[in-house]
């Protein structure tokens, strides 16, 4: 029987494990944490929001019980009492930008989540398997990968909304239709990975020891090609709000969401007069998704042993 | 030749899509009050809708095969309607993307051969901005900054509504002078990625041995990099343009809406809304054949750059 000590040494002695290394890393990376401070910025304005913003959600300025100084007004210049002005309808950009942030968080995650369910799913699967299954699944991306995706997400938004007006499930519609089309490049980069990952012996010593399938799957495969997820869900949070901001700002968003993009489309109409409506979203817009790409850029340079030098 | 299945593959989804919106005919006579049932069903019987599904859609896919892209629920024969819409939207793309090459290129390729300078983060950081810009947003602020403020362009629109007042004499003037400012979008759209794109595969490439070996063998600097790093480094961005080249179609809805530009992108929007089918399925089809095609030559310029690459 083993003496107690030795186990001891045993854990004084283990290294720091490779989640900690890749920390190290991206924290010597000047670029990842200004994209770490963006995203953990805009947490702070969608968790606080209230704290954040001016005025209450989605209240008149000076008409509302709820917020009833200063005066009312339309499409009114920035001010001290707007710092960002305000629409036409007269509602406080600033205050209505804050309450867009969890919008753009929810169709972010959302959409990506959904994008790496899928993704993950199919590269495991036929990076693993290989044969006809890997052919199948591989033709299948390939269809999806050469979708007019943009067109389709537009004609999908207008069907359910003309065809149940009322049952549209406000954002979600739109974050599950981008998350259901745009997994295709994510799965193939997921699925080289794992086509690289089977070969090692590790693999086949616990095939040999009598490993399921699916347990070679999800405990050896999965967390071995765990750190190219992580990238490509960030990247994707960053497209997935681009693309709800442009299917918005055409008209096609969810009619009673108030994200930046349909901020950005009730004001377009009239940005001759006041382009204050459009500039700040969009303002916000560039800043959030920035953040995540200069995230995701760094996250790759610390978790992909193959670029480093 | 994976193409073809993946080509009946979308034009069946494009045809689901229409049949669970809702019955052709009630949209065809959507606007008409004094239409009635016979009437209905002569027009069910023209447009085929009496035959069982999949000869339906076998008899939709022989037509657009000859040409025949069917009657727009609005707005006449979808053929022509297209026809000129679809040059539109092509000399705006092309423009675009020859000009972001052009610039991209050079950019890229001395920001790769002096990284960690001052020029190269100036060059990677604005990159890393671009590529986070939405393009819409691109659009409106040229507008509003150009168009309304500087009146130095128009501010959407393909030509001027008033013909023997061209503000340079010619039609092709005029028209050049429409086409600044959106081809000035997409060149600045397609910048960010290609300058990001060109920079790493140089740094790639130049970190081989056989530039090693050029530089060895005394030829100069400028001979290494553009003569035998540039070559190589240009594959990925041959796949890059080819594979990309698909979206950047289906990208021209929000470009043309934004500048009123009269393309086949703009007539997928309006289309879109008005729920008129005929053009929805047409416009997608193209984009996906345009997008086959252009995987095809992306496949050929490979072998073209990289003899190692044989055709099979």
């Amino acid at each position: 029987m083993m003496p107690p000590p030795t186990q001891q040494r045993v854990q004084r002695n283990r290294g720091v494990s490779q989640w900690a290394l890749a920390w190290r890393r991206l924290k010597t990376n000047k670029v990842a944490i200004v994209g770490l401070g963006v995203v953990g910025m805009f947490t702070v304005m969608a968790v606080f929001d209230r704290l954040v913003a001016i005025y209450p959600p989605q209240c008149l300025v000076g008409l509302s019980p709820s917020c009833p100084s200063p005066a009312y007004a339309s499409n009114a210049p920035p001010s001290v009492a707007h710092p960002f002005g305000t629409d036409l309808a007269g509602y406080d950009v600033y205050s209505e930008i804050v309450y867009g942030t969890r919008a753009a968080f929810v169709i972010g995650l959302g959409a990506s989540g959904i994008v790496m369910l899928i993704a993950i799913s199919i590269g495991l699967v036929a990076g693993y398997f290989g044969g006809w299954i890997d052919n199948v699944l591989m033709r299948l991306t390939e269809v999806f990968l050469v979708i007019p995706f943009f067109l389709l997400l537009l004609v999908f938004l207008q069907v359910t909304i003309k065809l149940a007006p009322t049952a549209t499930g406000g954002i979600w519609l739109v974050v599950f239709i981008i998350g259901a089309f745009s997994w295709p490049g994510a799965a193939r980069i997921i699925r080289g990975e794992v086509l690289r990952v089977r070969e090692f012996e590790f693999i086949a010593a616990s095939r040999q020891i009598g490993a399921s399938s699916f347990r070679i799957l999800l405990r050896h495969l999965f967390p071995n090609v765990l750190h190219i997820v992580i990238v490509l869900a960030t990247l994707q949070i960053a497209n997935s709000i681009l693309t709800e901001a442009a299917v918005s700002f055409l008209g096609f968003g969810a009619p009673n969401s108030n994200t930046w993009g349909q901020q950005m489309y009730t004001s377009a109409g009239f940005i001759e007069q006041a382009w204050w409506g459009t500039l700040f979203p969009a303002i916000f817009v560039t800043i959030m998704v920035m953040g995540f790409n200069l995230l995701g850029n760094g996250l790759r340079d610390a978790l992909d042993p193959r670029l480093r030098e | 030749m994976y193409l073809i299945p993946v080509f009946f593959g979308i034009t069946l989804l494009v045809f689901t899509i229409e049949r669970l919106a809702g019955d052709p005919v009630q949209l065809y006579t959507a606007l008409n009050p004094h239409i009635d049932e016979a009437q209905r069903q002569a027009l069910r019987h023209f447009l085929g809708l009496d035959k069982p599904i999949y000869q339906q859609y076998l008899l939709w896919l022989s037509q657009i095969f000859t040409g025949n892209l069917g009657y727009s629920y609005t707005s006449g024969v979808v053929s022509t309607l297209i026809a000129q819409e679809l040059w539109a939207t092509l000399e705006l793309q092309l423009i675009g993307l020859a000009l972001s090459l052009a610039i991209a290129i050079p950019i890229g390729v001395l920001s790769a051969k002096r990284r960690y300078s001052l020029l190269d983060v100036s060059v990677t950081s604005s990159s890393l901005i671009g590529t986070s810009i939405p393009i819409f947003f691109l659009g409106v602020a040229f507008i509003l900054i150009f168009g309304y403020n500087l009146h130095w362009f128009p501010s959407g629109g393909f030509q001027s509504t008033t013909p023997d007042r061209y503000p340079y004499g010619s039609l092709v003037l005029d028209q050049l002078w429409h086409l600044t400012l959106p081809a000035a979008v997409y060149t600045f759209a397609l910048l960010a990625p290609i300058v990001l794109l060109v920079r790493s595969s140089m740094l790639e490439v130049l970190r081989q041995d056989y530039i090693l070996a050029a530089r060895a063998s005394g030829l100069s600097e400028r001979t290494v990099v553009y003569k035998h790093g540039l070559r190589n480094a240009l594959i990925p961005i041959v796949t890059y343009v080819g594979l990309y080249f698909g979206g950047l179609l289906a990208g021209a809805p929000v470009t043309e809406t934004v500048f009123n530009w009269p393309g086949v992108g703009r007539q997928f929007v309006t289309s879109t809304t008005q729920l008129d089918f005929p053009v929805i399925q047409a416009v997608v089809v193209i984009i996906t054949l345009m997008t086959l095609v252009a995987n095809l030559v992306t496949d050929v310029a490979y072998a073209y750059i990289d003899p190692r690459i044989r055709l099979e």
